[in-house]
């Protein structure tokens, strides 16, 4: 139901418990991380940007795959999330361009993927599915009532993740 | 270095910047005319330096599906440029080139796309040429990249690209008037911040 949508934004993050869905649209090279505590049914979402915070004073963390994570755990945490029965799903990183001549330029969804993987393996999280790459945008939901993953693309039908 | 971020520009800065856009666009609108050999007027353009969020939804919604055509700019002047489709100025240029009728981007074939990747382009360039030569600086244009695809997933590249230094674009809001009817087009000028502290002060800005 649209009016139960919490909608998170580039650079954020949202968690809820109970009936509601949390969505963020077109996710183009920033990566859409779900967690999702079926026990609790605590579910999150999570919208990067970028691999690594390069600035500690930085106060924008979620904007960033390493801070982002981290403050996303701590914060569940603290709601009684635990790691081991945490659900955890991938999806975004794109290449919406390809650079002819220029193969550096954007690959930013590539080094996103990567370091939102190493992050997730040094926290100890195992990513359960993910949908990643490619060259198009993804919008990605989590319905909180039972974990659904979806994954809305153009031109394709809805995927369960 | 002056400014730190798009959001430092002040009431003068953005003057300047719409003043050269104005004559940007207005080459754009005559190359395009060239090639439609018809009648293209524009608007007077406004500079919008806004978030990602409010770009979206300026232009049209995050799922919207919009054709685009990114530029790399470099030499004297780093960045990228970015000129965004939407649906009835494709109609209105491609319908006149084709001489066919579209509804959705859904129906372009490979060529539709490439000639509508070839009008962003020339777009571009009309306007980055016309830049130079009033600002004096020498700028280098990649070969054009066009996709069709969500309009929020094609915005987060400028903005992860300029990710570390700002979290703000550049909106040139000009509208291409065609036979009596406004088209929307969004051209985003996304010079990197040591770039644009160069651009204002070569005008004298500082």
């Amino acid at each position: 139901m649209a009016d139960k949508d919490i909608k998170v934004g580039i650079g954020d993050m949202k968690f809820t418990r109970g009936d509601n869905t949390i969505i963020t649209y077109a996710l183009g090279s920033c990566i859409g991380i779900t967690f999702y505590d079926p026990f609790l049914k605590l579910g999150c979402l999570l919208h990067i940007m970028l691999p690594n915070r390069t600035d500690p004073n930085d106060p924008k963390v979620f904007k960033y795959a390493d801070s982002g994570i981290r403050e996303s755990i701590r914060k569940l945490t603290a709601f009684g999330m635990m790691k081991n029965r945490t659900i955890v799903k991938i999806a975004g990183g794109a290449k919406m361009f390809e650079m002819k001549g220029s193969s550096d330029f954007g690959n930013i969804g590539q080094r996103n993927a990567a370091m939102v993987k190493k992050i997730l393996m040094e926290e100890r999280m195992r990513i359960s599915a993910e949908d990643t790459g490619g060259t198009y945008a993804r919008t990605m939901l989590l319905n909180v009532a039972n974990g659904d993953v979806i994954i809305r693309t153009v031109g394709k039908p809805e995927k369960h993740l | 270095m002056r400014l730190k971020s798009y959001g430092d520009m002040n009431l003068q800065d953005l003057d300047v910047m719409k003043e050269i856009s104005s004559i940007g666009t207005s080459h754009a609108a005559t190359a395009l005319s060239k090639l439609l050999q018809k009648e293209v007027r524009i608007t007077i353009p406004e500079i919008n330096i806004l978030n990602y969020d409010e770009t979206v939804e300026r232009i049209g919604h995050y799922e919207e599906l919009v054709a685009a055509t990114l530029v790399r700019m470099s030499n004297e002047v780093e960045g990228l440029m970015l000129f965004i489709f939407k649906m009835d100025l494709a109609n209105a240029v491609l319908g006149k080139l084709m001489n066919r009728n579209y509804q959705s981007f859904e129906e372009l074939d490979e060529m539709d796309f490439s000639a509508l990747e070839e009008i962003g382009n020339i777009i571009i360039c009309s306007y980055v040429n016309a830049f130079t030569q009033l600002v004096g600086v020498e700028i280098d244009l990649s070969v054009p990249s066009s996709t069709i695809n969500m309009l929020g997933g094609i915005l987060t590249v400028p903005i992860a690209e300029y990710g570390y230094e700002t979290d703000k674009l550049m909106y040139i809001n000009a509208e291409f008037i065609m036979d009596g009817e406004k088209l929307s087009d969004g051209l985003l000028m996304l010079p990197d911040i040591k770039s644009l502290n160069s651009i204002l002060e070569k005008l004298g800005i500082s």
